[in-house]
């Protein structure tokens, strides 16, 4: 469903030196690292926002490096993406925010009602009472609301592919266990392939099928939770222990 | 030595030359871009319609502000000049031609840079550095088709109408000016201001309104797009944005005496 092939992106260094990784239909992959090691970088890829210097991203089957803006706008509706602040329209209500998920054409055609309708099912699936945030401006709902409203407008399309930036980020342990259960619950009903790029990968294991470390630029690590766990690369073994300081400096 | 203190000033020239490219190219592709939107019929009415009240209608009473002092004071100066050696009558064209060649469009340009520019950039760069341009590209629409064309459109079509309210009262103002300071009556002032009229000044001021009302949303977006760093950089960008817009329309401006004045 998702492929990067060798991808390489530098921006004043080195980002990403070569990664390669496909994701399956369906699947959930967590992708892990230390900050600045380019995950946020290669999650934009996927959909082109950045343009890797070399390489190319497959999704669907169709490539995402050099596709024309037409192509590039089908492939994003088949994707929905989760930022990393919920990047929500601070001009716009939480209605008109979600009611942007929809496809232009699907948005302009929709009578009134069954936009509504589609919009507070969005915000219910991700656990939000409709009629208490519809009105509300990005700006008076709290942190954890707001993720949720960047998810319903992510999903409101009905998305074959979720790419979520580091979706617990800022949010306290109860919130971010709520977070996690939706990622799980969404990519369940929607049967979707999932990208989530995260540090907090012991909150991450129990709802993805693989685990990917990225380290210095190249996946230095892929594979299911058991084998994360057992695992004995001194970084993966870092990451469990919580130590990644004093791996980082072995490493390097 | 002497090689290494030549390379320097070069290098820095050539990054100087690499830097004023990678605008010129930026600004081309944004131009090229909201023109082909435009000719393709692909922008909202209604967006340009938003923001033809937000670059002209909410920017009137500060340009007709502005071009009423601006008239005031050239009929006051030109007065105190004249008195004793020019016949006063003449006051009537320095106002006019002074105003509709020069004061109407490039105080209202000056004007807009501030009011209307500076805001454009601001909102673009928060946009960018809080992931909403990011998020919009992501829903599958069009940043250029949705913030940045409606603004240059709008910017077009709304400027010269606001240059000519402000040539308009920037000479009422003089003539006002000139009947109380000066004691010189609205006939006479009209009998100077017809004496020297072309027809072509009119349009020459409105045909500079239209050049400033495209260059200055054009070259906000430009810079809000290529805003980074957080609410620092948002501030950088504005105020790099305001020099910008400014010394472009200065040159932009100093360039249409040779080219249509002769």
């Amino acid at each position: 469903m998702i492929r990067y092939d060798n991808v390489y992106k530098a921006f004043d260094a080195p980002v990403l030196l070569g990664v390669t990784l496909a994701v399956e239909p369906g699947e959930t992959v967590a992708v892990v690292g230390h900050s600045g090691t380019g995950k946020s970088v290669l999650l934009k890829t996927t959909i082109g926002l950045i343009a890797p210097d070399f390489g190319q991203v497959w999704v669907g089957g169709e490539p995402v490096v050099g596709a024309s803006r037409r192509a590039l706008a089908r492939i994003r509706r088949r994707v929905g993406y989760v930022f990393q602040n919920a990047a929500l329209f601070d001009s716009l209500t939480v209605f008109e925010n979600v009611a942007h998920g929809l496809p232009e054409e699907e948005l302009r055609r929709l009578p009134r009602r069954e936009l509504v309708r589609r919009v507070a099912e969005a915000l219910e699936h991700v656990n939000l009472e409709p009629r208490q945030v519809l009105r509300k401006l990005p700006a008076e709902l709290s942190g954890g609301m707001r993720k949720r409203v960047g998810l319903a407008r992510a999903i409101v399309g009905r998305p074959q592919v979720l790419l979520y930036d580091e979706p617990v980020t800022g949010l306290d342990p109860v919130n971010a266990d709520v977070v996690h259960g939706l990622i799980a619950q969404l990519a369940r009903d929607l049967r979707a392939t999932s990208v989530l790029v995260t540090h907090d990968v012991e909150g991450a294991l129990p709802i993805v099928d693989r685990v990917a470390l990225l380290d210095r630029g190249r996946i230095r690590f892929v594979g299911t939770p058991d084998e994360w766990r057992r695992s004995d690369d001194p970084l993966v073994r870092a990451f469990q222990e919580r130590r990644l300081g004093r791996a980082l400096q072995r490493a390097s | 030595m002497g090689a290494e203190a030549l390379a320097r000033p070069l290098a820095a020239v050539g990054r100087t030359a690499e830097a004023v490219a990678e605008h010129a190219g930026q600004i081309a592709g944004l131009l090229g871009r909201s023109l082909a939107l435009l000719l393709r019929g692909r922008l909202s009415a209604r967006e340009v319609l938003r923001q033809i009240d937000v670059i002209g209608v909410q920017s009137l009473p500060i340009v007709l502000v502005t071009a009423s002092l601006a008239g005031v004071v050239t009929s006051q100066q030109g007065g105190y000049q004249f008195t004793g050696s020019v016949p006063l009558y003449v006051l009537g064209s320095v106002v006019t031609s002074s105003v509709v060649l020069e004061l109407g469009p490039i105080l209202t340009a000056i004007v807009l840079i501030g009011r209307v520019g500076a805001r454009i950039t601001a909102e673009l760069g928060t946009m960018r550095v809080s992931e909403q341009l990011d998020a919009l590209a992501s829903l599958g629409r069009d940043p250029v088709r949705a913030l940045v064309a409606p603004r240059i459109v709008a910017g077009v079509l709304a400027v010269p109408l606001l240059v000519g309210l402000a040539d308009l009262t920037g000479i009422l103002a003089g003539m006002w000016a000139a009947r109380h300071t000066l004691g010189l009556g609205p006939e006479s002032f009209l009998y100077g201001a017809r004496l020297f009229w072309h027809n072509w000044d009119l349009f020459y001021s409105l045909l500079k309104g239209t050049v400033f009302g495209g260059l200055i949303p054009l070259l906000a977006a430009h810079m809000g797009l290529r805003t980074r760093g957080g609410a620092e950089g948002v501030g950088r960008a504005t105020t790099a944005a305001v020099v910008l817009m400014t010394l472009t329309v200065l040159v932009v401006d100093a360039l249409f005496p040779p080219l249509l004045l002769n």
